[in-house]
């Protein structure tokens, strides 16, 4: 009888208004790796940072190799053993490669930093990724792929017994992945509890033996062996019953119709080259990449917040130059819903009702620009409704609405504004699985009214379910555009295809 | 003159020499080479010592983004109090000295452990330390000045110097180096760094923000207290204004020095070089017998100048990230043609 390497139970952790974790549950076995599954915001980030000692818990237990700990802070959890690679980037971007990867446990000759040992530490830890990075290369040089392998490299620096890994592979490369999953088997074959959080399935059954899985902070699979189950019935187990089989609508779009928003082998300063498509009114055009791929960065040139260096935009069949976004709002009614809702998308501290009118002040404002309060509510009034956005009432701010609320009201305000192509970045990070359904249908909804709509994600499954249409960006360029048949195998495999032309020869047919 | 002007702006050490060196010759000619007399040398630097300190001492909260308001009123009350404890209580002069140095380090580790204990803003906790010390300067020494006769022997240390050049000068210089060292070398150091950079990279990565923000506005007040035994050793006397105008030259050294306000880095030799340009320009102004406020005027302009020349360097290393991404999007452009 092995002891558990990691063996969790009834795990509660509250935030305000949010039960992140509620009596969570799992068991981690030496020399397993055993994935930890479930949708955004299921619990599984504030899972790894509690036993991280980052967050405290506020009811359960957590014993390391049978022993009950108690960590105050990320170092206690590294002396008892526990490694992590958090699902954030989060490096100092100052510092070179190889003092990112020893910031954990500096080396040192007394109160001096060893510089010797921390390039040694760190060549080490990078040749374990086959990883040609020099350790003296300063972090800003790095592309966000790297930034990730990196932060990979800085999990295996300690000596651990149990590695912790929260979605590793989100940004890197299918080659990139595949070098870490040697780690793995290694670390694996050695004796390390390995507890592995992705969303792609694909790499879930081929390495793992067993999961978990949570559904809003509650654990609905505990610690089974992986080979009982389907990936249906995974994805069964990470949504719910209600929502599994989340089938598109039946949609239609007239594509005959001219464009809403073309590109024309638009060439920008931020570096993108030769991007062209068109949308429609009534589509979605899905926009995939990985993080870095150059999909926000496409969305602000349109927006006019990056020049243009070569190609066209074209706005229902004319050449424009949109120069800033209130001309792009204003006079080519072009909306975009940020990526950071909390940072771009929302005034935190502002009520519900300058949230949503601050489009339409301009229209709205009378002598010398007074805004009647009359006008502005009713306005606002219309959208809580159209939305179905829970508030309490127009002056509550928006800091205090849950995460799926806030994201409705950052999309509220360029419905008030009229506008007919909306560009949606990453809509649903952060979000429970119900809003993220009734957020499905919301977008299905404006885009059957006429709304074009640009839909920049980087879950692909997010991608299959809603788009219409796929454009597959990397570095800065379309790969290709594929039509959506909704099958998430078949889909998934064409998008790989795009990507990697080169490693798949049968894809030049 | 493309490639001077790319040679001008590369480092901004480059740049900050360059100023000095341009300053020195034109002071050396419009004073017929009086200006490199002993006298102007020794008087130069005993001067400089004070700016270096306190924009030291403000460039060490900087790094890891915060301020420090009381660099000043803590420099004044430090050097008030050595001046009472020597005079009215009898306290041997070199104490004195020590207690300046001493008292500054408390008061800056009190204004860290206010700011980690009520998580107040560090603006608003160090305006008021920075108040209230004005006020218990004033309660010290009132309308009086003490006179530096009390301490003859610390005096002649701040008179005192080799080949020409003050002792409390090169102690200074020892002071820049060690700062530079700390940061550079040592684990203390890097950590104030990281917290400065990404205040979640540093605690994920087992760094004790509190720590960093006590440690930071400790030393800060440390050098602070440094300044005013400087003030103590080289003023004929400690009076309720010392201190009074610390604390913008404070953020000019930093800030034209190449510093940045959002943390994360620090330029011990910018801050060292930019306050030698402002002692130049004090030179120079008593030099052409200008107005005093024409030293507020070009400094503000040569802040400006210097943030103004960091945003094109900016702008060129942001120009060089978007040369690596087109190149890469040429590649991936030529992959797809292939395919097709």
């Amino acid at each position: 009888m092995t002891v558990p390497a990691l063996e969790i139970k009834n795990l509660t952790k509250t935030f305000p208004g949010v039960k992140a974790l509620d009596r969570a549950t799992l068991t981690l076995m030496p020399g397993t790796v055993h994935a930890l599954m479930g949708e955004n915001g299921a619990g599984k980030s504030t899972l790894i940072k509690v036993v991280t000692g980052i967050l405290h818990g506020d009811s359960g237990t957590i014993n390391v190799f049978g022993e009950n700990v108690h960590f105050d802070g990320p170092t206690d959890a590294m002396d008892a053993g526990i490694g992590v690679v958090h699902q954030e980037r989060n490096v100092v971007r100052g510092f070179t490669v190889g003092e990112n990867i020893c910031l954990s446990k500096m080396p040192r000759k007394g109160p001096l930093v060893d510089w010797p040992e921390v390039k040694i530490q760190a060549k080490r830890c990078l040749d374990m990724l086959d990883l040609a990075i020099d350790p003296d290369t300063p972090m800003t040089e790095l592309s966000a792929a790297q930034t990730q392998l990196v932060e990979i490299a800085r999990g295996l620096y300690t000596e651990t017994r149990v590695l912790l890994l929260d979605e590793p592979t989100a940004s890197i490369s299918v080659d990139e992945a595949m070098r870490l999953f040697r780690v793995i088997e290694r670390l694996k074959a050695e004796g390390t509890a390995i507890l592995f959080v992705s969303h792609k399935l694909e790499e879930v059954f081929e390495h793992c033996d067993s999961i978990t899985v949570l559904r809003d902070g509650k654990t609905v699979v505990e610690s089974q062996p992986l080979a009982g189950f389907t990936r249906d019935e995974v994805i069964d187990k990470m949504v719910g019953r209600a929502l599994a089989h989340l089938e598109a609508p039946q949609r239609s779009v007239d594509m005959t119709t001219v464009p809403a928003l073309a590109l024309n082998a638009l060439s920008t300063t931020a570096g993108h080259r030769n991007v062209s498509f068109e949308l429609r009114r009534g589509e979605i055009l899905g926009l995939y990449g990985l993080v870095g791929a150059g999909r926000t960065e496409l969305a602000r040139s349109i927006l006019g917040l990056e020049g243009v260096v070569a190609g066209t935009v074209k706005v229902k069949g004319e050449d424009v130059r949109i120069r800033s976004v209130r001309e792009a709002l204003q006079k080519y009614r072009i909306g975009y819903v940020t990526e950071n809702r909390k940072e771009e998308g929302v005034f935190l501290l502002q009520p519900i009702t300058t949230n949503i009118a601050v489009t339409v002040w301009s229209k709205l404002a009378k002598f010398m620009g007074y805004v009647p309060a009359k006008d502005e509510q009713s306005l606002v009034a219309e959208q809580v409704a159209q939305l179905d956005i829970k508030i309490s009432s127009q002056d509550q701010m928006a800091g205090q609405l849950s995460g799926g609320n806030q994201q409705k009201v950052s999309l509220a305000k360029w419905l008030a504004a009229n506008t007919e192509v909306l560009i949606i970045d990453e809509p649903t990070v952060g979000i429970d699985v119900r809003t993220k359904r009734s957020f499905y249908d919301l977008i299905w909804k404006l885009a059957d009214e006429g709304m074009a709509i640009l839909l920049i994600s980087s879950d692909l499954s997010e991608m299959i379910t809603l788009a219409d249409r796929i454009a597959v960006m990397e570095r800065f360029v379309v790969r290709g555009e594929i039509e959506n048949t909704h099958h998430y195998e078949e889909m998934s495999q064409a998008v790989i295809r795009l990507i990697h032309p080169t490693s798949t020869p049968a894809a030049g047919e | 003159m493309k490639a001077t002007m790319r040679f001008l702006s590369s480092s901004p050490n480059v740049t900050l020499a360059i100023i000095v060196a341009m300053g020195v010759v034109l002071l050396g000619f419009k004073s017929g080479g009086e200006f490199f007399g002993p006298v102007s040398v020794t008087t130069f630097f005993r001067f400089l010592a004070i700016p270096i300190l306190i924009g030291l001492a403000q460039m060490i909260t900087l790094s890891v983004g915060q301020l420090n308001l009381a660099v000043g009123s803590i420099g004044g009350f430090a050097a008030c109090l050595a001046g009472v404890v020597v005079t009215d209580f009898g306290v041997p002069q070199w104490i004195g000295a020590l207690i300046a140095v001493v008292v500054g380090g408390l008061a800056g580790i009190v204004n860290g452990v206010l700011i980690v204990v009520t998580k107040i803003n560090g603006f608003i906790v160090t305006l008021a330390t920075m108040t209230i010390l004005m006020g218990a300067q004033y309660a010290l020494v009132g309308t009086r000045t003490i006179s530096a006769d009390a301490w003859p022997s610390v005096t002649q240390f701040g008179k005192s110097e080799i080949l020409g050049i003050p002792v409390i000068f090169i102690m200074t210089l020892i002071v820049a180096g060690l700062v530079s060292f700390y940061f550079a070398k040592m684990v203390g150091g890097r950590r104030l760094l990281a917290t400065g950079d990404n205040e979640t990279a540093a605690e994920y990565g087992g760094i004790s923000i509190d720590r960093s923000l006590i440690t930071a506005h400790g030393l800060s007040g440390l050098l602070a207290g440094v300044a005013a035994f400087v003030a103590v050793a080289t003023l004929p006397g400690v009076n309720q204004s010392v201190g009074g105008d610390w604390l913008l030259p404070s953020f000019a050294a930093p800030i034209i020095g190449g510093v940045v306000l959002t943390g994360g880095a620090v330029a011990v030799l910018g801050t060292v070089l930019a306050a030698t340009i402002v002692r130049l320009v004090d030179s120079a102004r008593a030099e052409f017998q200008l107005a005093p406020a024409w030293v507020n005027l070009v400094v503000g302009a040569v802040v400006l100048g210097t943030v103004a020349l960091g945003r094109v360097r900016a702008n060129r290393a942001e120009a060089l990230i978007v040369q690596q991404r087109v190149r890469a999007a040429e590649e991936a452009l030529a992959e797809v043609e292939v395919v097709r």
